[in-house]
């Protein structure tokens, strides 16, 4: 089954990358960007237009982005009951980065970091992605 | 109240007390001496009033033998006796101190006159030779020695003689006692006065001691606190000259405080500012790595010799940029987040070193059995990899030969790396622990210059120092103290 995806990321380079990378895997998606996490939120909720309202599998989160951040989106998402069963991913520049938070904290599914690379040997953390991705 | 005002007030009131003494002693001593100079004018008293009144008796001997005798050689002490007689009497006035006693000694002069005058005319008209002479002298025998006239005069000079001597000891006995009763009671205000002085001595000594030394001491342990970088103040409520230097210790500690709390600040801020710049660095660097990749990837079939050495150069630039920045921002971490601390074995992490950087012509040689230690191991790590890769990296000769050694200061342990390398010149060796410094061409030798630079920070982030030892040629020897940990 095709699975739906929304990538929140400011950076045209990231989604550039992140398009290439599930390329280069053969993945075939059903692929949303947003630019910032209000953009997402919108697009989650269908405030914007009812039409452009999707109900992804799968998030991949950046956490710096304007307007709203990763983790103010997160917390908004995590109230929602209806978005239980979406599985969120960070997408981190650094393992310092993420080491701000935890995984428990935020209440997420797993990370990627920064560059993309699905190329093997993947870490346990991309691994676990690509099984969400794929399975 | 000032020390040196209680030094003047406790020294002069001793100099006081020692001035009293003094003084109470003198009289003393005077009393003593006019006492002797009276004692000896008394006893020339005693001596002239017996030799007085042996010439008296003398001549009335003389004259009771003339008299019996008729013979004129008894006369002689009693013409002696009239000239030596007024002679001692004028001695004796002048030697007699009271008037009572002279008194005593014009009677005896009156009497011993009466005396003579009585002597005189029995003597002289027993001399006479005229006949009515004989009558005369019959008349004056009769009237006059028979009624024992001469007899009692004598008996009333005799007992004035022993009213004025013994009046004479009396009055030394008194002056005696009065002396006595002197030097006793001298004494006993000297003793008092001397041990109060003693005793004020001490109070004073101990008071002193315990204002200036104590106080003293205790300064010098809030100053050794101070220097071991614990900026706190001490409290004083005296007001003198301690409490000034108090002041302006307990002042300099807080500018130390002020200061190192600033510094500190601002060395965080610093911290701060690298990492997050040389995280936010790394953002649009990632992207052009990318952007090459991506050409490369979706345009194969243009890409010329020309611009594969170009893309290539690129990517060796973005490769070295993405070294530096994350030598910088490990250069930042350290301090930032403190690392586990253990205990381990020295030895068993350079032979894991050993194995890791040494290539199979070099040597690692540990010279002593190096100790356990308890320290962050990430960093003490660090630094032993960094110096040993350094060694490596740099060495010229076939077989590289690293070797290290360590010595117990105590405290603290002084470890070093010593290398056969070509060694470094000696304007350099100031540079070399700055980071971004490197002493070969970059394109020539690939190295960020960061290594050395955080060898230093950790070594200096736990309180150790590092330097350096290198002659041309000779290679290099580094030295690192590492606190030992309680």
């Amino acid at each position: 089954m095709k699975k739906t995806v929304l990538l929140i990321e400011d950076d045209y380079l990231d989604i550039e990358s992140v398009k290439r990378a599930f390329k280069k895997l053969n993945v075939d998606c059903d692929l949303h960007v947003a630019h910032n996490g209000a953009d997402g939120l919108a697009l989650l909720t269908g405030s914007a237009s009812q039409n452009t309202r999707i109900t992804p599998d799968i998030i991949i989160l950046d956490i710096n982005m304007p307007k709203m951040s990763g983790i103010e989106f997160l917390r908004i998402v995590k109230n929602y009951y209806s978005f239980k069963n979406i599985k969120i991913f960070i997408l981190t520049t650094s393992m310092e980065e993420y080491d701000k938070f935890s995984t428990e904290t935020l209440g997420i599914d797993g990370y990627i970091i920064k560059p993309l690379s699905f190329t093997a040997p993947v870490s346990p953390e991309t691994a676990k992605f690509i099984d969400a991705l794929l399975n | 109240m000032s020390i040196r005002y209680q030094l003047i007030v406790g020294f002069s009131f001793l100099i006081l007390i020692f001035t009293v003494v003094f003084f109470v002693n003198q009289r003393l001593s005077r009393e003593v001496l006019t006492n002797t100079i009276y004692l000896n004018n008394s006893e020339a008293v005693i001596r002239n009033s017996n030799a007085l009144h042996k010439e008296i008796i003398e001549m009335q001997s003389g004259f009771r033998g003339y008299l019996l005798t008729n013979q004129e050689s008894f006369l002689q002490p009693y013409y002696d006796g009239l000239k030596s007689v007024p002679l001692l009497l004028t001695e004796q006035m002048q030697l007699l101190s009271t008037q009572t006693q002279k008194l005593k000694l014009d009677s005896i002069i009156k009497l011993h006159k009466e005396w003579i005058s009585y002597s005189d005319s029995l003597i002289s008209t027993k001399k006479d030779t005229l006949p009515e002479a004989g009558f005369r002298f019959k008349k004056l025998f009769d009237t006059k020695l028979k009624m024992e006239v001469g007899k009692k005069l004598n008996d009333q000079i005799t007992a004035m003689f022993f009213t004025l001597d013994n009046y004479e000891y009396k009055l030394r006995l008194e002056r005696r006692d009065v002396l006595q009763n002197s030097i006793s009671q001298t004494r006993r205000i000297s003793i008092v006065l001397t041990v109060i002085c003693i005793l004020i001595s001490f109070a004073m000594g101990f008071y002193f001691l315990r204002t200036i030394t104590g106080r003293i001491s205790k300064m010098v342990r809030f100053s050794e606190r101070i220097s071991g970088g614990e900026f706190i103040s001490l409290p004083d409520t005296k007001k003198d000259e301690m409490t000034r230097l108090v002041n302006s210790l307990n002042q300099m500690s807080e500018t130390l405080s002020t200061t190192f709390k600033e510094l500190k600040k601002k060395n965080d801020e610093l911290d701060q500012f690298a990492y997050v710049v040389s995280h936010d660095l790394k953002t649009p660097l990632r992207g052009i790595n990318n952007i090459v990749n991506w050409v490369e990837e979706d345009h194969p079939d243009q890409i010329t010799p020309e611009l594969a050495k170009s893309l290539t150069l690129i990517k060796g630039r973005i490769e070295r940029m993405g070294k530096m920045i994350n030598g910088l921002l490990e250069y930042a971490r350290i301090g930032r987040v403190k690392k586990q601390i253990k205990t381990f074995d020295l030895n068993e992490l350079l032979l894991e070193l050993k194995e890791l950087i040494i290539p199979s012509k070099g040597n690692l040689i540990i010279e002593k059995k190096l100790p356990w230690i308890k320290a962050e191991k990430i960093r003490l790590e660090q630094v032993f990899s960094n110096l040993i890769s350094n060694a490596i990296k740099y060495n010229d000769k076939e077989n590289p030969e690293i070797k290290i050694s360590f010595e117990d200061k105590g405290d603290e342990y002084m470890f070093c790396v010593k290398d056969n390398g070509p060694g470094i010149e000696k304007q350099y060796l100031d540079k070399i622990f700055l980071i971004f410094q490197t002493l070969k061409e970059r394109d020539a030798f690939e190295s960020t210059g960061v290594g050395l630079a955080i060898v230093k920070k950790i070594v200096e982030d736990n309180n150790g120092k590092i330097n350096v030892d290198s002659e041309l040629g000779k290679g290099s020897a580094f030295y690192f103290t590492w606190p030992k940990q309680k």
